[in-house]
């Protein structure tokens, strides 16, 4: 299986930590957003607060992989996980979509070859975020 | 009611990526569960946020009721039109009276948690709501229809607004009558799809809105 990231939603961390401050302040989101944006420091320190338990956050974006593996491995990972997307582009190449959510929660859940590609592809994305969720405090 | 984009994978960024990694062709339809679009909606009623949420496959982050207290009630609610002729006096009083009772609650000590069950479904709020194209076809299909109820009809239009500038692949977003070409609805039927058709094939002719409000 191999795994290769091809589009996502642009800041997917400044949006997460606009999801965060969304919940508990009387502004608006797209207020808080702009703030955010121009800002990653606090964008980190927000992020430091997310846990994944609270996973709504988390899915306010879209990640899409092309994804090379058999019939077999792609049942098996919908029937893991059944909020990922699979739609076949040909033989063995498969078009695969998540949320952050989902596609935290499989890594979190299952140690597999696919586990490891997904993290990989996600290192570069939200890095703050597997930084903070990877300290083993959550 | 404002309504803003605050991130989107789009058909044509999806495509684009498909391309370049040598994908030269997938059926439209196909893409649509692997684009999404997050929006920002603002100063919504807690009636219309109730019904929004009834799109479960959507994602959803509300301001709370619980942390955000109402600090001024009279100035952070939704008020339709139709109290707005006939009965704005006896509403404004409502929300009045009820803004104290709420303030009243809290300086004797009931936390925001438990005081909030006095505040109206015309209480404004804000959300982030992210929906993938799938969802996106069907909530406008349902809420851009003239059967719908006016406050989450104008979010649903100020939303394909947004998604239609973004993408426009997505142009044949609309209600269910503009998308088949035919009223789904039966007997409830409004009767009018010459009439919708030609509001939803522009842009600028949905409801007097524009981009920038």
């Amino acid at each position: 299986m191999r795994l290769r990231l091809l589009s996502y939603t642009p800041d997917i961390e400044a949006i997460i930590a606009t999801a965060l401050l969304t919940t508990s302040t009387p502004s608006s989101p797209s207020e808080i957003h702009r703030r955010l944006l121009g800002d990653p420091e606090r964008v980190r320190a927000l992020l430091d607060r997310v846990e994944l338990h609270h996973g709504s956050l988390l899915e306010h974006n879209k990640l899409c992989w092309l994804m090379e593996a058999s019939r077999d491995e792609v049942l098996e990972l919908l029937i893991k996980r059944h909020y990922f997307y699979a739609t076949p582009l040909g033989e063995s190449m498969w078009l695969l979509s998540s949320n952050l959510r989902t596609a935290l929660t499989y890594a979190q859940r299952y140690r597999d070859r696919f586990s490891d590609a997904l993290m990989e592809t996600l290192r570069d994305i939200v890095p703050n975020l597997i930084m903070s969720l990877g300290r083993g405090r959550r | 009611m404002r309504v803003e984009l605050l991130g989107y994978l789009s058909t044509e960024r999806l495509l684009e990526a498909l391309r370049m990694a040598g994908v030269t062709w997938v059926p439209p339809e196909q893409l649509l569960p692997h684009i999404s679009f997050t929006f920002s909606v603002e100063g919504i009623s807690r009636a219309c946020s109730h019904q929004l949420i009834r799109h479960r496959t959507a994602s959803f982050t509300q301001q709370s009721q619980r942390y955000v207290k109402v600090k001024r009630l009279s100035e952070n609610v939704v008020i339709p039109e139709s109290i707005r002729e006939k009965a704005l006096q006896p509403y404004m009083e409502f929300i009045e009276r009820t803004g104290d009772l709420y303030s009243r609650l809290m300086e004797l000590g009931v936390p925001g948690e438990d005081a909030r069950f006095v505040l109206p479904n015309a209480t404004a709020t804000n959300l982030i709501v992210t929906m993938n194209g799938l969802a996106l076809r069907h909530f406008f299909g349902l809420r851009c229809c003239l059967r719908a109820q006016w406050e989450i009809r104008e979010l649903a239009d100020r939303m394909l607004l947004k998604v239609r500038s973004a993408d426009p692949n997505l142009s044949h977003f609309g209600p269910y009558c503009y998308q088949l070409g035919y009223c789904p609805e039966g007997r409830f039927s409004c009767g009018k799809l010459a009439e919708m058709r030609v509001r939803y094939e522009k842009l600028t002719e949905i409801a007097g809105l524009s981009l920038d409000n």
